[in-house]
């Protein structure tokens, strides 16, 4: 039924669990992963400060590179469980914006996320990125727990 | 993965294309179904009216043929793909409390609804028990577009 499942990432490890779910999920449907890791522009978090472009440059590398490692780390549980996998990097300052967008150009017909990320329970009941992707998505959303 | 699937329904036409989604889910994982349907308490809709007790076992009646109404189609569409089924129409004030108690109870391991049910799009950008349900579930939610 489901052919493409999205694991968005922010490298939490609550969201790693949702991904090794998500994999198993896939193989026993059939379906392929894409990865999925969104990374938030730099120069908005410096909005008229003078921080030296090095810094900001440095800053987008080690974003990719971290990123690189959450990405990595989908792949070698696909590999392992023997599901099809590509992984995708992406800047963006909204996160749910990337998340919806990657999925409609990669064809993905579900996307699967932990009910909550990196902000963890805090203040809120469901995630924020979670709760704003199952608003605005057109596609299925399942809420992992 | 997942072998145990609650689809509740509350008969609108969105909560129609989740069954038929939910019974094709079920039919590639090999899963059963198990079909909700929650009858408002009479306290909730007759609370301090004047009506007698006949027109309350009416009220009431019609409430339970309209859920059977409701249940019918998810066990037609179960039988039709060949999925097990289990159909419940439960009395409860907040069906997303219900829902989750009958879940629990089942020993569901996902829930999977529609975006909206019967209230529509009237105002929210995804239908307030759906959005209840994601807040108090600890089980997974696919929520259905």
């Amino acid at each position: 039924m489901f052919k493409h499942i999205l694991l968005p990432t922010d490298g939490s490890e609550i969201s790693f669990t949702t991904i090794k779910a998500g994999i198993r999920f896939a193989k026993s449907i059939g379906a392929k992963v894409t990865g999925l890791c969104v990374m938030p522009l730099q120069f908005t978090f410096f909005v008229e400060m003078e921080i030296p472009k090095q810094a900001l440059e440095q800053a987008s590398k080690r974003c990719k590179e971290v990123a690189e490692t959450y990405l990595v780390a989908i792949e070698k549980e696909a590999e392992k469980t023997g599901v099809e996998c590509n992984c995708v990097y992406e800047t963006n300052d909204c996160p749910y914006e990337a998340i919806i967008q990657i999925a409609e150009q990669k064809c993905c017909d579900i996307i699967m996320m932990a009910s909550h990320g990196r902000s963890g329970v805090g203040a809120l009941l469901t995630g924020s990125e979670t709760q704003k992707v199952l608003t605005h998505s057109k596609i299925p959303v399942l809420v992992y727990r | 993965m997942f072998k145990n699937i609650l689809i509740p329904t509350d008969g609108s036409n969105l909560s129609l294309v989740a069954i038929q989604k939910g019974v094709t889910l079920a039919k590639s994982l090999r899963a059963k179904i198990i079909g909700v349907c929650v009858v408002p308490e009479h306290k909730y809709y007759l609370y301090q009216t004047d009506i007698n007790v006949q027109e309350k076992e009416e009220t009431a009646k019609h409430f339970e043929n309209e859920a059977g109404r409701s249940l019918a189609v998810i066990e037609k569409a179960a039988k039709d793909s060949g999925v097990p089924c289990e159909t419940l129409c439960e009395i409860g004030g907040h069906p997303y409390e219900t829902i989750i108690k009958v879940a629990e109870q089942k020993g569901c391991d996902l829930i999977m609804m529609a975006s909206h049910g019967r209230r529509g799009l009237k105002g929210l950008l995804i239908g307030s028990e759906t959005q209840k349900v994601l807040t108090h579930s600890r089980i997974p939610v696919l929520v259905h577009r």
